[in-house]
């Protein structure tokens, strides 16, 4: 009986996944064929970087911004403080284009919780065109980037352009990891809402505004204080009737050198999130994990026959559906690592749980209290668990 | 100033890493001189013809292309990232004691130099070939398992050939440097990616090697900083 029903839970996921599969190839398609790109509508752009520390590549990520074949656009590098590590890769990549208009803004900035808002402020108040293109640290483009990107704001209803992101790299265990995650369960969802439930999810390492929109619905300051300041802004922007749209244009989001750690941490904040954002339906997301539903009756009822086949199975088909859409969109990851698919997704599928028993995010090295709608209050500590935490931490030293 | 790390380990030894990909490694996180420093381990004792034959290390016969690998790759370093990028090998005389074992970095080296050399003789050579000399980790590591002292103990005889000694390497910082007023620079000991994330040196100096060695053969302009992201 227990084999039966995740039996069916498992079809009911697998069903999901191949839709997923569907929309990934869809738009995958949309951009191999330039579909919806006018080549003539390039309205000058303010590209905003926000900069906090090393990520992977960052060097090769932002002068990936300097070879964009668009006509007038200008880079903004944005930091909390000349000292960050990443001030002087900025000013490298400045250094080797000299022709190119990029400024460095460091300014602290505490108005909000959210350090990449924080970080954003003071870009924007510097920032000199009407366009503005919020771009993450740790994304790579390619040349025609903006340009796809702006061809939807050519429609004056369109207030909000996102990307699509693929995880590129992986030479570490936690980054093969991240990217499997990025390219099938992430990039899936994102073409899913978009193409089945026509909900474009507005991606935070990539935003294209117009001024004028950002500002109607609160500016920079109206999310300060939110961990998805992305999903806000695409929640208000949809609200002041202008619509979001989802471009088909991937960029890449590149990781190399990501331990379990780092990967495990990110997907508990970002669960955290959809779990305070979509509250019920962030069930929907279990369901949609076919290896996780399909390994459950091995937990359950051991190593019989009907449990190991069924996980087999399943796994061999996420593996072979994985690949295939790796394949699809080029992302360059060796077949191998795709072995590590099912196990993966029961790391996901066992962190899933996490956000319903804890509220608590750290997202570079800030601690926050996350509430609905992704709402950060400061991360306090009871007198109670503070004991608890001091203990720990002096063991902790002891053998570090 | 210029941010420098002169103890860097590849796959041409007991690195973890591909020599290009070293390089990516620092370029990226905007570092402006780096040496790549491949062990040289002495082939007169049971450790070192292990590390020889497991080739842990740099050999005679594969010294060419060693220097031919670092040389392109430092092309590449210049170009795309601004980065000079400095060749060296780390001379290791490894035994069972701790008391006899010592590390000597020889930067700007032109020519192979045997681990099996007398100390007199490695200095020499080193300074035949206008190369720098720093003792490496000369002092008690937390890691006792990699502990020289050869050259600490016997500092009156051998500090007069040395330009600088590591003051910092990785996480440990030797304070008796300091207290004997030595010349100094911090490294990395760099072996794998997380190693990145350590002890460096700042100098002030123009990003070429000569300034670069004779920053550090003087030690003017010479700063430590714990490089952290």
């Amino acid at each position: 009986m227990t084999t039966q029903i995740f039996s069916a839970l498992t079809a009911v996921g697998l069903l999901c996944y191949g839709l997923q599969l569907w929309s990934i190839r869809a738009a995958a398609q949309k951009q191999e064929n330039n579909e919806g790109i006018q080549t003539d509508y390039t309205p000058p752009i303010s590209i905003l970087k926000p900069l906090k520390g090393l990520d992977d590549n960052l060097f090769d990520n932002l002068e990936s911004f300097c070879h964009l074949d668009y006509p007038r656009y200008e880079l903004i590098f944005a930091l909390q403080d000349m000292n960050d590590q990443a001030c002087k890769v900025a000013q490298k990549v400045k250094n080797k284009y000299p022709g190119k208009d990029i400024r460095i803004v460091a300014k602290r900035c505490n108005a909000g919780l959210n350090p990449k808002v924080n970080n954003l402020m003071a870009a924007y108040d510097a920032a000199k065109y009407e366009y503005i293109l919020i771009s993450d640290s740790n994304v790579q483009a390619g040349r025609q980037y903006l340009k796809s990107t702006v061809s939807p704001m050519n429609d004056p209803n369109v207030g909000l352009v996102s990307n699509l992101i693929e995880g590129v790299g992986g030479r570490t265990a936690g980054s093969v990891l991240e990217n499997l995650h990025m390219n099938s369960f992430i990039m899936g969802s994102v073409c899913f809402l978009d193409r089945f439930l026509k909900l474009p999810c507005v991606v935070g390492k990539s935003m294209l505004m117009r001024k004028k929109d950002l500002e109607a619905i609160g500016g920079l300051h109206g999310v300060k204080d939110v961990l998805a300041e992305d999903y806000l802004l695409g929640k208000k922007m949809g609200e002041s009737g202008k619509r979001v749209v989802l471009s088909p244009y991937r960029i890449q989001n590149v990781n190399h050198y990501w331990g379990i750690k780092k990967f495990l941490n990110r997907h508990t904040r970002w669960g955290k999130l959809r779990w305070k954002i979509g509250g019920a339906k962030y069930v929907s997301e279990l369901a949609a994990n076919p290896v996780f539903t399909s390994a459950m009756p091995l937990f359950i009822l051991g190593p019989v026959r009907s449990a190991i086949m069924l996980a087999l199975f399943t796994s061999m088909l996420k593996i072979a559906g994985d690949l295939y859409i790796g394949k699809e969109t080029g992302t360059g990851m060796h077949p191998l690592s795709y072995l590590l698919v099912p196990l993966k997704d029961i790391l996901i599928g066992l962190i899933w749980f996490v956000p319903i028993f804890s509220q608590g995010v750290a997202w570079r090295g800030n601690k926050y209290i996350i509430g609905k709608d992704s709402v950060l209050s400061p991360y306090t500590v009871s007198r109670s668990l503070a004991w608890k935490y001091r203990i720990v931490n002096s063991i902790r030293e002891r053998f570090a | 100033m210029l941010l420098c790390d002169f103890h860097i380990h590849t796959t041409y030894s007991d690195g973890s890493v591909e020599l290009g990909r070293v390089i990516d490694l620092y370029g990226q996180a905007g570092f402006d001189v780096i040496a790549i420093t491949d062990h040289v381990v002495n082939g007169d004792n049971l450790l070192g013809k292990l590390a020889q034959r497991f080739r842990f290390s740099v050999r005679g016969d594969n010294f060419d292309e060693y220097m031919a690998a670092v040389q392109q790759q430092a092309r590449r370093a210049w170009d795309k990232y601004g980065m000079l990028v400095i060749p060296g090998v780390e001379i290791s005389k490894n035994h069972i004691s701790i008391d006899m074992s010592a590390h000597i970095l020889v930067l700007d080296v032109k020519e192979f130099i045997p681990a099996c050399m007398s100390y007199e003789k490695i200095f020499l050579e080193a300074k035949r070939q206008d190369a720098i000399t720093v003792a490496c980790h000369p002092h008690h590591l937390s890691d006792n398992s990699r502990d020289t002292l050869y050259l600490w103990n016997n500092r009156d005889k051998y500090a007069r050939h040395i330009d600088a000694w590591e003051i910092a390497n990785r996480d440990d910082v030797f304070n008796v440097i300091s207290l004997k007023k030595y010349h100094y620079i911090a490294n990395s000991d760099f072996h794998k990616p997380r190693h990145l994330y350590s002890w460096k040196t700042l100098l002030n100096c123009e990003k070429d090697v000569e300034s670069v060695k004779q920053c550090i053969r003087h030690n003017k302009g010479v700063a430590i900083t714990l490089f952290r992201n």
